[in-house]
C-alpha cells in the first residue's frame, strides 16, 4: 500500500453558515492536485500526500475557522474493509460516534467565537444529587 | 508542541481543538491507520491479529478479556507517548475504538498515572456549559510549552 | 455446498475486532459459503436502545450489539441466521450476550449461536458451530423429515466410539459400536459388524450419511450422501428416538471429548452450545473413573446408582483435580459406589454450569451419547435439574440413528 509516501486521510466536517462543503470541494480542487476528496454525510474526505493535505486542510480551515472542524481518519475512503456495501450493511462502528459529535459542532463553534473575542464564560451552577435526610423530609411532607 | 492525549481518543472535536491551538493530538485514527496500512498483515479489518492481545498483556493482565487487551496494545503505547492529556467525564455514547467500558476505565485511569499537565472537564449540557468547556480547554492548551520536548 | 446459496449471519458482537479474532470469524464462515453481515441499525435507536432493551449496558459496543439483534428481530436486517459473540470473561459482556440471544430466540425463528471467545479461537473451534448455524438455515426441509426411509446407513465418527446403524423403513436392523483408533479402520469395523447384523451388503445400502469428529473423512471414504455434524444431526435424531418430534425438547449429548446441549422445536434446533472447558466434564472422566475403579464402563452406572455422591467431595471442573479428589477420596477409604455417584455427579454439575445456561430448558429432556447408558448420569441430571430426564432406547447411537434418518432424504432424490 502507501507506507512509503505518506498518505493519509483527514475529514473536515463544515458546521457554517457562510461555506458549503461545495465552496470547500471548489477550493480543494482549485489549489492541489495531489489530492482526492470524497463527500459523506458528514463531511469531506480529504486524501493525498501529509504535506499536501495539512496545506489544504490549512486553508479550509481559514474560510471559517470557528465553524470548520478536522480529524485524521484511519481507513481511507473506499476502504473495502470498512465499506458499507461489502460489510453487508452497517456503517463502521466510528461512523456513530462522529453522528454525535457533529451534533455537537453548532455550540462549539459558538463557543470558539466567544472565546476568541475574550468573553469569559459565565459561572455555571452545577446541581448536587440531592441529600438523603432533604428527600426523606420531601417524602414525609407529601404524604 | 506537545503530544496530547485525548480522551475520547477518537473524538473529532478534541482532537481538533488540540490541532487548533498548536499541539500534536495523539488519537486513535492514526494508530488504526499505521496497522490497517501494514503490508503483509492479513486480518481485517483492523489488521489485529491474536498478537495484539499478548501484546496487551503489559498494560492489563491475562486474565483481562482479549478485547480490552487488543484495544491496549494501541491505546497503552499512546499514553506512554503523552506529553499532556485533555480528559472529557461523561461524553456522549462512542463506538468502536472506544466502544468497550473497561478498556475506557483502565485508559483514563493509565493517563491519572502519568506525571503530566492533565485536564479534566465535564461533558457539556448546554450553550454556556460548551462556552466554559471550550474555555478551559483552550486556556489549557495555551499553557503547554509549543516548543517539542523531544 | 458450492452449489448452495450463500447463507447470510448477522455478526451480533463486541471485541471481535480487537481481539483478533475477527479473521478467524470471516476465515470460518467462508469455508461453510456464509457471509457474515453487519446489520443495519436505525441510529437514532442508539441513543435510546439501553432503555428499549432494557440493560443500559456501560459499553458502547453492547448497546451497538442490542440494536442490531432489534434489527434483526425486526426484520430491518434480512438474515438467515445470527451469531453472537463477545470476549471470554468479560461479565458485562456475557448479560448481554445471554439475554440478546433469548431476545432473538423468543421473537423470531431465526437460529442463533452463541459464544465467547478468547484470542485463541481459531477457524477451526468454530466450524461445527458454523456448520451447524448454516444448516439450519439451509436445510429445513431435510430437518423437517419424520421417517427413516428405504435401507440407509448411518456412521458416527465419533472421539472416542465409532457407531454405524443400517436402517430399514424407521427400524434398526444392525448396529456396530467400536472404540475410535484410525477413523477410517474404525468406521469400516462398525460399519462392518453392522452390515452383518442386518444381513445386507454393502452395495445394497441406499444413502450414508456421517457425522462426528470424523465426518468428512469417512464420508468421503464412503462416498457418503450427506456429510453433517453432530449438532444438528443429534438432535434430528434425539426427538426422533424419542418420539418427540413435534414441540419443544432439550438434548444434552455427553460425548467422549465435549458435550452438546441443544434446545430444539419441532426437531430443529434453535440454540445450542457445544464444548465445555475441560474433559472433566465428558465422557472421558467417567472412563478414567471406571478404570481407577477396576470395572467395566458399563458397570460404573449400575455402581452409582446405589451410592450417595453426597459422601464425596468432587470437581472435575478440570480432569486433573478430578482425578486427584478420586484419588483422595479412595486412600481416604470411601466406598466405590459413592465415589462413582460422586463422578456422575460432577459431570452433570459441570453440564448444568457450563452449558445449561447458555440454552433455556424446556422438557422433555432427552440424554443422549454413550454416557446417558451409564445410568447413574441420567439419575444425577434428573435430580439437580428436578425434571424427569428421558434416555431413549439406543440412546448412544444417536448420531448414527440421525445420519441414517437424515440420508434417507436422498433415497427419493
Amino acid at each position: 500500500m502507501n507506507n512509503e509516501e505518506d498518505i493519509i486521510t483527514k475529514i473536515v466536517v463544515i458546521s457554517s453558515d457562510s461555506v458549503l462543503p461545495i465552496d470547500a470541494a471548489m477550493k480543494v480542487y482549485e489549489s492541489e492536485n495531489a489530492i482526492t476528496i470524497k463527500e459523506t454525510c458528514f463531511g469531506t474526505m480529504v486524501t493525498g500526500p501529509r504535506a499536501a493535505v495539512d496545506r489544504v486542510v490549512a486553508e479550509l480551515r481559514n474560510m471559517d475557522r470557528n465553524h470548520i472542524f478536522v480529524k485524521e481518519r484511519g481507513f481511507h475512503p473506499g476502504d473495502e474493509r470498512r465499506c458499507r456495501a461489502v460489510r453487508g450493511g452497517g456503517p463502521r462502528p466510528g461512523f456513530h460516534y462522529l453522528r454525535e459529535e457533529v451534533q455537537m459542532l453548532p455550540m462549539i463553534g459558538k463557543a470558539l467565537d466567544a472565546y476568541d473575542q475574550h468573553v469569559p464564560p459565565a459561572e455555571i451552577h452545577r446541581t448536587d444529587k440531592i441529600d438523603v435526610k432533604k428527600l426523606k423530609d420531601i417524602i414525609e411532607s407529601n404524604l | 508542541m506537545a503530544k496530547v492525549i485525548i480522551y475520547p481518543i477518537n473524538s473529532l472535536i478534541l482532537s481538533d481543538l488540540v490541532e487548533r491551538f498548536g499541539h500534536k493530538p495523539l488519537a486513535m485514527m492514526e494508530k488504526i491507520k499505521d496497522k490497517v496500512n501494514t503490508v503483509g498483515v492479513d486480518s481485517p479489518p483492523l489488521n489485529i491479529t491474536a498478537e495484539e492481545p499478548k501484546k496487551g498483556l503489559k498494560y492489563a493482565a491475562v486474565e483481562v478479556p482479549a478485547g480490552v487487551r487488543g484495544r491496549m496494545s494501541i491505546v497503552g503505547p499512546m499514553i506512554d507517548e503523552a506529553e499532556a492529556a485533555v480528559i472529557v467525564n461523561e461524553a456522549s455514547m462512542a463506538f468502536g475504538c472506544m466502544g468497550c467500558a473497561r478498556t475506557n476505565e483502565l485508559t483514563k485511569y493509565l493517563i491519572r498515572q502519568k506525571e503530566i499537565p492533565i485536564l479534566e472537564v465535564e461533558y457539556p449540557r448546554s450553550e454556556e456549559e460548551g462556552k466554559e468547556f471550550v474555555y478551559k480547554i483552550a486556556e489549557f492548551l495555551k499553557s503547554l510549552p509549543m516548543e517539542s520536548r523531544s | 455446498m458450492s452449489k448452495e446459496k450463500q447463507v447470510k449471519v448477522a455478526l451480533v458482537s463486541c471485541g471481535s475486532e480487537y481481539a483478533g479474532v475477527q479473521g478467524e470469524l470471516d476465515k470460518v464462515t467462508a469455508s461453510v459459503n456464509a457471509k457474515l453481515i453487519f446489520p443495519e441499525i436505525d441510529i437514532a435507536s442508539l441513543d435510546t436502545i439501553g432503555r428499549d432493551f432494557g440493560i443500559e449496558a456501560a459499553s458502547p459496543d453492547l448497546r451497538l450489539m442490542m440494536a442490531r439483534a432489534q434489527a434483526v428481530v425486526e426484520g430491518i436486517s434480512d438474515v438467515d441466521g445470527v451469531f453472537i459473540t463477545s470476549c471470554f470473561r468479560c461479565a458485562e459482556a456475557a448479560i448481554v450476550r445471554n439475554e440478546v440471544r433469548r431476545y432473538i430466540n423468543k421473537h423470531s425463528n431465526i437460529p442463533v449461536i452463541s459464544y465467547s471467545f478468547t484470542e485463541r479461537t481459531t477457524a477451526a473451534t468454530l466450524m461445527t458451530r458454523m456448520e451447524a448455524l448454516t444448516t439450519i438455515a439451509r436445510r429445513k426441509h431435510l430437518l423437517a423429515r419424520e421417517h427413516q426411509t428405504g435401507l440407509t446407513a448411518g456412521i458416527d465418527s465419533g472421539s472416542t466410539t465409532t457407531k454405524a446403524v443400517i436402517m430399514k423403513d424407521d427400524k434398526i436392523i444392525g448396529q456396530g459400536w467400536v472404540p475410535t483408533i484410525k477413523v477410517i479402520d474404525s468406521a469400516t469395523e462398525a460399519f462392518n459388524h453392522a452390515l452383518e447384523e442386518a444381513g445386507v451388503k454393502a452395495e445394497e445400502i441406499q444413502a450414508i450419511g456421517t457425522t462426528g469428529y470424523g465426518r468428512f473423512l469417512i464420508g468421503e471414504h464412503f462416498k457418503a450422501q450427506l456429510v453433517q455434524e453432530e449438532i444438528t444431526v443429534n438432535s434430528k435424531g434425539a426427538v426422533y428416538l424419542a418420539n418427540k418430534q413435534k414441540g419443544s425438547a432439550t438434548v444434552i449429548d455427553i460425548g467422549g471429548m465435549d458435550n452438546k446441549a441443544i434446545s430444539v422445536e419441532d426437531g430443529i434446533p434453535g440454540m445450542f452450545t457445544m464444548g465445555g472447558i475441560c474433559a472433566g466434564a465428558s465422557g472421558r472422566f467417567l472412563d478414567m473413573t471406571a478404570k481407577r475403579l477396576g470395572v467395566e464402563i458399563t458397570e460404573l452406572g449400575s455402581l452409582a446408582v446405589k451410592g450417595m455422591q453426597e459422601k464425596v467431595d468432587m470437581n472435575s471442573y478440570c480432569i486433573v483435580f478430578g482425578i486427584q479428589s478420586l484419588v483422595n477420596s479412595l486412600a481416604k477409604g470411601s466406598r466405590p459406589e459413592d465415589v462413582a455417584a460422586a463422578a456422575c455427579h460432577s459431570v452433570v454439575e459441570q453440564i448444568f454450569e457450563q452449558q445449561l445456561q447458555e440454552v433455556d430448558v424446556k422438557e422433555p429432556l432427552i440424554l443422549v451419547g454413550g454416557s446417558s447408558l451409564i445410568e447413574g448420569v441420567p439419575k444425577a441430571l434428573s435430580t439437580l435439574l428436578k425434571i424427569d430426564v428421558l434416555v431413549p432406547k439406543n440412546s448412544h447411537l444417536i448420531g448414527a440413528v440421525g445420519s441414517a434418518l437424515l440420508a434417507s432424504g436422498f433415497v427419493e432424490e
